[in-house]
């Protein structure tokens, strides 16, 4: 299957594996933790056309609209890209490149050395019945560093920021904006507000999912 | 502005807070005029639905004015009346598409918690716990509403507040009751709960064409509030009055052919059961106390359906499934897909066909909501809503 990257010749580590979840007919189990790799796949159906999708996606610079805690990506060539995180004060940063590019399709990349370690791909697919789109994220992490960094700066497991991440992709797309509560009134807050809201995941600032500085 | 929270179990408190904000393009800000207090609140206050914290405004029953807009809601402006429903929801997902709106896929900041929970998250909810959205609710002077474009109901009648508040939850709620009871014509239908969603449930059923329907509770004022609708009235609490034996004497012996619980997860027995389960939910072994939901499965009648619009929140013990499958019972239950309903009961408010304001009890200002939740609870001072204009000094 051409979604396969393991064919490539310039393998060089970490490196992507198919997002697809069915081969032959069969179910394709998501790969399991181990070797010092995290993998996380998950799926959503969303109400637009595969190649609005892809083309949003693709669309790097615009990440920070729906990627929680992405401050910046910088474009740095035809398939190299900067990536900036940011929390408060800290703050961590790689490289990225693009692996395969299929226009309303799909898109592979993985890290090119910096403070993260991380592959990914994302497929774009009519759903079967041809009811809206399925789209699946694979992304694969490098223990140690960038789990304990990522982890610590942005609040979250970085399974669940992957799902958080699409989540919000989606409702960007079908909607237009990100649900969010952030900045709502309430009264006094207890003593153990703060440790509660972690464990709510509201600790992590929703993306903006507009270009606010256009209005 | 003025906003009444949740401090605790059992504990509510009028605090001043901000004023809210459009933080979202779908936004739009309502004064607020009139607000009620919920039975589902109720879960709340006894602190039996977790993720609530300090602070967090509740009520999500309420209607008002708009005051201000975001910039892609183009079909409110400022001035216009609306009643808010209680759910939230997208107008553009697959669910809302399927118009299963309770079940909107992006309007719940915290799915996440529900996902982990529940397998899947339903829509965001008012002033309803953070794993519901972590929404600031609308017992309050304003309220924030996101996706104002969906969900406001424009009220362009000269009604007043107190006849079309009810469309904000306890109407559509009742009424989707019915029709998940699969109520056929000339069927006998019982009602288990006349609060608020009881006795609009009630009214409904006759809507749909029940011959009878027979109200279950054992609060006075509420079986007689069900008389005036036309129901024939079993108070369970009675010394000689088992509920099972009262449907099979009112039904020829063959039982209803729609049981619909309006009770919920906080049911109340004089029987031996309901001891069983305070003490197992006192001990965390059991969340719910499915009381009603056993006795509905048990008296419904072969091939018939159970609805449920009481509320249920996590595990539930010794329900009898074997019933439920030896019968061949249907059972249909969830949060109302308000979007569908509000519309086309206005409607039949506008027409005369039913007063909601009649179940209203209690009339009160926003200073005296933390006592009359005490009242509301203990169901005292013969109380059937409680509605609040929180203006009114």
């Amino acid at each position: 299957m051409d979604k396969n990257l393991s064919n490539r010749t310039e393998t060089v580590e970490p490196q992507a594996a198919s997002a697809g979840v069915t081969l032959d007919g069969r179910y394709l189990p998501p790969p399991s933790d181990g070797d010092g790799k995290l993998w996380i796949r998950t799926s959503t159906l969303i109400h637009a056309d595969p190649l609005e999708l892809y083309e949003r996606w693709r669309n790097l610079e615009s990440a920070p609209l729906w990627q929680e805690q992405i401050e910046q990506v910088t474009v740095t060539g035809d398939k190299t890209s900067h990536w900036v995180m940011r929390s408060g004060d800290k703050s961590i940063e790689w490289d990225s490149e693009i692996l395969a590019d299929e226009p309303g399709r799909r898109i592979a990349w993985r890290s090119l050395g910096g403070d993260s370690a991380n592959a990914g791909e994302v497929i774009f697919e009519r759903s079967p019945g041809n009811r809206a789109t399925m789209v699946t994220v694979l992304q694969e992490f490098r223990m140690g560093k960038l789990t304990s960094a990522w982890e610590t700066i942005v609040g979250r497991n970085p399974k669940q920021a992957v799902i958080e991440n699409l989540r919000h992709f989606k409702a960007l797309a079908e909607t237009g904006e990100i649900p969010r509560v952030e900045g709502q009134p309430h009264g006094p807050r207890g003593t153990i507000a703060e440790a509660k809201k972690s464990l709510y995941g509201e600790k992590v600032p929703t993306p903006r999912g507009e270009d606010r500085k256009a209005s | 502005m003025k906003a009444l929270c949740w401090m605790g179990s059992g504990k509510v408190e009028v605090h001043n807070v901000n004023d809210p904000s459009i933080l979202n393009p779908h936004d739009a800000i309502i004064r607020i005029t009139r607000t009620a207090i919920c039975g589902s609140d109720l879960h709340l206050y006894d602190g039996f639905i977790p993720t609530m914290e300090e602070g967090d405004i509740l009520g999500h029953e309420f209607m008002g004015i708009v005051e201000d807009v975001g910039p892609e809601v183009k079909n409110l402006q400022r001035g216009d009346r609306v009643v808010v429903p209680f759910t939230i929801a997208c107008g553009n997902c697959e669910f809302c598409r399927k118009k299963v709106w309770s079940a909107c896929d992006n309007t719940n900041p915290n799915a996440h918690i529900m996902e982990a929970a529940y397998g899947y998250s339903g829509s965001g909810l008012f002033g309803y716990s953070h794993m519901m959205g972590g929404y600031a609710g609308g017992q309050a002077q304003y309220v924030r509403v996101p996706f104002a474009n969906i969900g406001p109901l424009k009220i362009e009648n000269d009604l007043p507040d107190e006849k079309v508040l009810f469309l904000s939850d306890i109407f559509p709620t009742g009424y989707m009751a019915a029709e998940n009871a699969q109520i056929k014509e000339n069927d006998i239908v019982a009602v288990w709960g006349c609060g608020p969603v009881g006795q609009f449930t009630i009214a409904s059923a006759f809507m749909f064409g029940a011959a009878r329907v027979i109200a279950i509770d054992r609060f006075p004022e509420r079986l007689a509030l069900a008389r005036s609708l036309g129901a024939i009235t079993v108070d369970y609490s009675a010394e000689d009055v088992s509920v099972l034996t009262a449907l099979k004497d009112l039904t020829g012996g063959i039982g209803p052919d729609s049981c619909i619980d309006a009770v919920g997860l906080e049911a109340h027995s004089t029987e031996l059961q309901g001891i069983y389960d305070k003490v197992k939910t006192a001990l965390m072994m059991e969340t719910d106390r499915p009381i009603v939901l056993r006795q509905a499965i048990q008296a419904v009648r072969k091939g018939g359906t159970v609805s449920i619009p009481g509320v249920y929140g996590g595990l539930l013990d010794k329900v009898p499934f074997g019933a439920a499958f030896g019968k061949g019972i249907t059972m249909k239950m969830g949060q109302t897909n308000m979007h569908s309903y509000m519309k086309p009961l206005l409607r039949r408010i506008e027409q005369g066909e039913i007063d909601p304001s009649s179940i209203i009890s209690h009339r009160i200002t926003l200073e005296q909501a933390p006592e009359m939740y005490k009242v509301w609870r203990d169901k005292e001072q013969n109380v059937t809503k409680i509605v609040i204009d929180p203006w009114a000094a």
